[in-house]
Formats: C-alpha cells, structure tokens, sequence
C-alpha cells in the first residue's frame, strides 16, 4: 500500500504527513527544553554560593553561535538547490551544513576539555582557588615532594590532589571491593617492596571462609583437628586457598592479596547467605505452620511472638559468614589514595580511612597537600559568609588562611592583592567620576561583586606584567596590559609565554585539613556546571543527531533524487527545520550561559 | 512559501540577509554584555543586561522561526502546534514563579552559624 500525502499536501491541513510530523515533535521539543531552562531559572535564583556569572571564555561560544547561524543559511541553500533541480548544488551545501556541525561539535569538545582538566579547591574558610593541579611522588617515608617539567622523578608521579595514607592493614568488603583501587594499591605495594598479606584471626593458623554447613562448624574440637591438617598439608605461599568440604576456602595466614582471592571469597560468603537464609526460611516456615494449627481462631499478629525465630532454633545449622577479609602490610608503607575513592572526609592526623567501596584502611594519614598553579582567587563565597555573620568582609579576607604565615607563598599572594585593591579603588572613583553620585551622596555605580572578590586569571598576568613594568593602576599603560578576548581561547592559559616568564599563576599548597572540597570543574562542582552540562550536553546531542540525518540524506539519496525530487526536497526540508530549531536553541544557550 | 524555482531563487537573497542579521545582532548581544561603554543598568551584569541580552535572542529566534522556518508562509495548524508547545514551555518557565510565591524561609537565628570557619571569627575592635 502507498503512503498518501508523502510528496503533495492534504487538502484540509495543506501540509505533507513528515511536516506535520515534525512540528508536533519539535512543540515536544520546545517543552522539553522550557523544562531545562526553568530549571536553570530556578536553580540561579536559590542559589547560596555567589553565581558564576559570565564565567565561561567567551569566543568559543560566539564561533559556534556564528557556525550554526551560518549553517542555518546552507541548509536551507540546500533544501532550496533541490526545489530548483540542482543536485551538485544541495550535495555541496548540505556538506557545508555537517562540516559546521562538526566545528561545532570540535569547539564544544574543547571547552568540555578544558573544564574537565581545570582544578577548583573550596577551602574550609571559602577561599576557592582554581588552576593547574601538580604532579608530586612520595618518598619511602611518605614524605610529599612536587614534580615539576624537567624533574626526574624517583617514583611514579601522580596527580597532586590525592590523600596519601600510610596503611598497617587494609580491610576489604568481600562485596564491594573494587578491583581498579586494589590493583593500584597492589602496584603501588610492590613498589615500594612491600606485602599484602592475609591476617589471620586470633588462635587460628588461618581464616575459614564456609559457604555451606561443614560437619565440623558445630564441633570445636573437629575443627581444629582439620585446621591443623590442613594447615600441615598446605601452609605454603603458593598454594593460596584450598577447599575443606563444600564450597569452603582455607586462607593460610600471610596469603598474599590478589582480586581473584577476594572474588573467590565473596562466592562463599554469598553461598553461606543463602545457606543460612534457606535453613532461616524453613524453620521460620514450620514455626508458622505450628502456630497456625495450635491457635487456628487467632490473627498473625497474635501468634507472631510463637513463631519468632530464636539462635536455638538454628543451632548447629548455619555457618559463620565473614563478610570482609583484612589484610596487613608488611613492611607499612605510604598509599596514594585518589581523593575521589574517599568515602568521607579524613581528618588531620586520622589512624583510618574509608573508601567508596568500603575498603577501611588502619594506619596513619600522612602529609597530603593539593598542590597546584593557581589562576585564579575567588573570596565572593567567603565575603557572602562574612556579611551574613555579619563581619567586615575585607577583614575576613585579609584575615584569611591564603594570607597567613601558615601559607608559605603568602607574600605573592599579599602582593597581588594589594595590587587586586588598588585597581578596585581606581575603579570606583573612575566610576564616580563618570556617573557622578546621587542625592544621598552614594555613588550611582559601583563595582561588582565579582571585580571586587575575585582575582581571575586575566587579573593575575595582567597584575604580572605590571608589577614587571613598574605600571601601576589607575595608570594609563595598565589597562593595555589586559589580556584580551582572544587569549586563552578556553580559558586561562598556563602555557602562555607571558605567564611562564613572569611567573604569573602563583603556586599554593592547600594542607588537607584545608581542602573542604576539590573538583574539577564538572556538574559536581557546583549548580551551575551541573545545568551547563546538561543544557549543553543536551544541545550538542541535537546537533550531533540532526548532522547524521542530514548526512545520510547527503550520502544515501541520489536515488530518490531521480525517481522522485520533490520527496527528497520534502525530506530536506523537515530535517532542516530541526536544524533550524537546533540553532534556535543555542540562540538563547549562548546568552544565558556565556554572558549572564 | 515560494515554491517555483523562479520564486525560490528570490527567496535565496532574503536567507542571505537574515543571516546577515543574525551575525550583527549576535555580535550586538556580546558588545552588550563585555564592552563597558554599553554596560546598561547598573555596572556589570544586572537585570537591564538579562532583559536586552534575552530581548535581542528573541528577536533572532523569531527571524530564524519566521523566514528560515517558512513561518510567515506557514498553514494556521501547524501555528496551533506552535502556540501550544510555547505555551507549554512558557508555563514550565512560569512555573518559577512559585520561587516568589512560596520562598525557602531561612532561620533567624545568628548563633552557630554551623560550618563558617572558627578562624574566621575575628576580634572585634
């Protein structure tokens, strides 16, 4: 049967079946993004940190919005080519149209890129510094050193936001272990020429792990006559598990820690619940069957006392679980633990420390700074808190943790803020200056929040360059010394020629006592790169879609082009007015995340 | 819509120029919000900025929706899709409203600001 309407337009609607189709779906679309920007609406005006406002570099966006304006005019070049019968004309339009989708795309990459690869500490003071984490190895006492170009490490580098541990036994969750973290801890053991090896439990030679009823459970004295065997037979580092009964593992104490041993173990654990569970379960069963036929006239409730299931019941019938397996170091060495594998925070001079998958570590924290080249200083947050404790937040600030004698680069930081006040200062009059003052004498504008508390990294190398050239603000060469739009293409650029020279990104050392929270700058990081993401990632999922249908009529068409043109107009048309609808979006996308 | 070859090829030189538009007025929405001298409203970004900066969109998006979308030619069913998503959407943007209506109410108390750093409690003078 024949599709009617595909080609000519119905005569009540006027319109082909696939232009109906589209504008149904993109009115849903229209719903579906009103949803997200309310949700943006939402979450900026209950926000309680100081809204990154303008924050993103600025350029990359406006390239893209200029690609998808100027793919918008191919498109419908495209579709317009086919209406006039030229098919060389639409094939190489519509290739313009996917390149900019791709340029696009590429653009957006970047920016993710250079988020992803950007560092945020939020101190416990509110002091927030962004930049360039370090690289840093360890000694063999744990001793924290930083890597910088050109050094030669002794030791595997890594990333300098980590939290360094030095570990007597380490406690696996025979569930949740997860195999990546003991396999690093296991390299990293072995580096520095240390053991993991099973810890016994007291009076034993080893551990027992049973999975199902072994005769010799109930009887101590058995037990231990097969503990003894066993541990005569096969006490030897190779052999590293051997089955007594069913489904049964014998650790020998100093086994050393291997994934396979703890999946092993975790098999039995799970085949000793489920053995205790059915023996549960069939005793509970018969209970309730009692109880039933000896009161037949009463309720659940009135009976449930009498069937309660009591450890006499299942006396010599279920089996001892272990549900984690420790493990000791020998010698105890210092661990590098990725701050993101942190269960919850450790504080200073903390004997434990407890992973996401419920790894608890015994030992002692060492020294862990986050080490990092900063690019920017942000007190907007900790000037918020201080106005609502009701302080002077300038005090606080110059009171704060970042200036201090505690902090070892203070002076740089000292210095540019001094700078940083000045400029500020020059600025306020400047703007007195322009808009005069009103009745009250109050100045009619005055400097943002933003300007005021946060230093960012065009601030720092232009304070760079002046503090090189002896120009200071207010002064008419220190406003040239400015980066322009065009630097740092996805922001700030720690390559650049100007920065490395002078030094321009100060170095810190946040003390891990100080750290309150450490990210990238990723929808965890704050509200705002949480709906920037999803806006965005959303958008770009759009723009990746409409190229592919537009690819495949560019490709895959030419025959519906011979036998039948105008279907082919009609189908360019509809996927263009979903590109159309894509660049509409980003209309607004652009203003709202890059300039507000 | 301009549907004979003839007409389309007219049609050609408007989409030109809309796109013209489109590229000044987006450079417009950028000088808007980083060049001081067109700073309007108070210094730095502030509601005058949102109000012009999402005024101009608007406009663009209504250029793009009526010429390259074909709108101004369009059949009055595919308008009703088209008020009904908006109105769909604006409902949900509305939906912020209840921000106003219904607050987060904060306590009062001063004391025990909670997580506000001991250090930074500094001596009064």
């Amino acid at each position: 049967m024949e599709i009617p309407y595909t080609v000519t337009a119905r005569k009540d609607t006027g319109l082909f079946n696939a232009k109906v189709g589209i504008w149904l779906f993109l009115a849903s679309e229209v719903m579906l993004f009103g949803g997200l920007f309310s949700g943006y609406v939402f979450l900026r005006i209950y926000a309680d940190y100081p809204w990154p406002e303008r924050a993103l570099p600025v350029l990359p966006g406006l390239i893209n919005t200029f690609v998808l304006i100027g793919s918008s005019v191919t498109v419908v070049f495209a579709w317009a080519a086919l209406k006039m019968r030229q098919w060389r004309r639409f094939q190489f339009f519509m290739a313009i149209t996917i390149a900019c989708a791709g340029i696009f795309m590429v653009l957006k990459g970047l920016e993710y890129n250079a988020k992803w690869n950007h560092q945020a500490v939020r101190m416990d003071d509110f002091t927030i510094v962004e930049g360039h984490t370090h690289k840093a190895v360890i000694d063999e006492h744990g001793h924290f050193h930083e890597v910088h170009e050109g050094d030669d490490p002794h030791g595997t580098p890594f990333k300098a936001n980590a939290v360094i541990f030095k570990a007597e036994r380490v406690s696996f969750s025979l569930v949740r272990a997860h195999e990546p973290w003991i396999d690093s801890m296991l390299s990293q053991a072995e580096e520095r020429h240390s053991k993991l090896g099973a810890q016994k439990q007291k009076g034993t030679t080893g551990i027992f792990l049973y999975g199902a009823l072994v005769d010799f459970e109930a009887d101590a004295d058995k037990r231990k006559a097969a503990e003894e065997d066993i541990v005569k037979e096969y006490q030897t580092a190779e052999k590293i598990a051997r089955k007594i009964g069913e489904r049964s593992l014998y650790i020998p104490d100093g086994t050393p820690l291997s994934y396979a041993l703890l999946k092993k173990a975790r098999e039995i654990f799970i085949a000793g619940r489920a053995h205790n569970a059915e023996i549960r379960t069939g005793i509970l069963r018969t209970k309730w069957k009692d109880a039933h036929a000896n009161h037949p006239d009463k309720g659940n409730w009135e009976i449930a006392d009498e069937a309660k299931i009591t450890p006499e019941d299942t006396a010599g019938q279920i089996v001892k679980v272990i549900s984690t397996l420790a493990f000791g170091m020998d010698p105890p060495v210092p661990l590098v633990l990725n701050r993101s594998w942190i269960k919850r925070p450790i504080p200073a001079k903390a004997k434990q420390a407890e992973l996401r998958d419920d790894t608890t570590l015994a030992g002692a924290l060492q020294d862990s700074p986050l080490a990092l080249a900063v690019d920017a200083v942000d007190f907007r947050w900790m000037a918020q808190k201080a106005i609502e404790a009701d302080k002077d937040p300038m005090k606080v600030i110059e009171s704060s943790w970042i200036f201090s004698d505690k902090n070892e680069h203070a002076a740089e930081y000292k210095k540019l803020w001094k700078m940083h006040k000045k400029r500020i200062e020059k600025l306020e009059e400047h703007l007195v200056e322009k808009y005069k003052r009103d009745k009250l004498g109050n100045p009619k504008r005055v400097s943002t929040e933003t300007e005021r508390y946060r230093m960012g990294w065009k601030d720092l190398l232009q304070y760079a360059k002046a503090g090189e050239e002896g120009v200071s603000p207010g002064e008419e060469k220190f406003d040239d010394l400015r980066p322009s739009m065009t630097d740092g293409f996805t922001g700030p650029d720690h390559k650049n020629a100007d920065v490395k020279r002078l030094h321009a990104f100060p170095e810190l050392k946040v003390p891990h006592e100080k750290v309150a929270m450490a990210s990238a700058f990723t929808p965890k990081w704050n509200t705002y790169y949480a709906i920037y993401f999803t806006l965005t990632g959303l958008h770009g999922l759009h723009v990746i879609g409409g190229a592919l249908v537009l690819g495949y009529y560019l490709l895959f068409s030419k025959g519906l082009y011979r036998r039948n043109p105008e279907w082919l107009a009609n189908r360019v048309e509809v996927g263009g007015l979903f590109w159309h609808f894509v660049d509409l979006i980003w209309i607004f996308l652009f203003p709202i995340l890059y300039l507000m | 819509m301009a549907d004979t070859p003839e007409e389309i090829k007219k049609e050609q030189k408007k989409y030109l120029l809309i796109g013209l538009i489109l590229f000044i007025f987006t450079i417009v929405t950028v000088a808007v919000a980083t060049v001081p001298a067109l700073d309007f409203g108070k210094h730095g970004f502030d509601a005058w900025d949102a109000i012009i900066g999402l005024c101009i969109a608007s406009v663009k998006a209504t250029l793009v929706a009526l010429i390259f979308m074909h709108l101004n030619h369009e059949k009055k069913s595919i308008y009703l899709f088209i008020v009904l998503g908006v109105l769909g959407g604006l409902s949900l943007i509305g939906l912020t409203g209840w921000a106003f209506i219904d607050p987060i109410e904060y306590g009062t108390a001063t004391e025990g600001t909670g997580f506000f750093s001991p250090e930074l409690v500094i001596e009064e003078e």
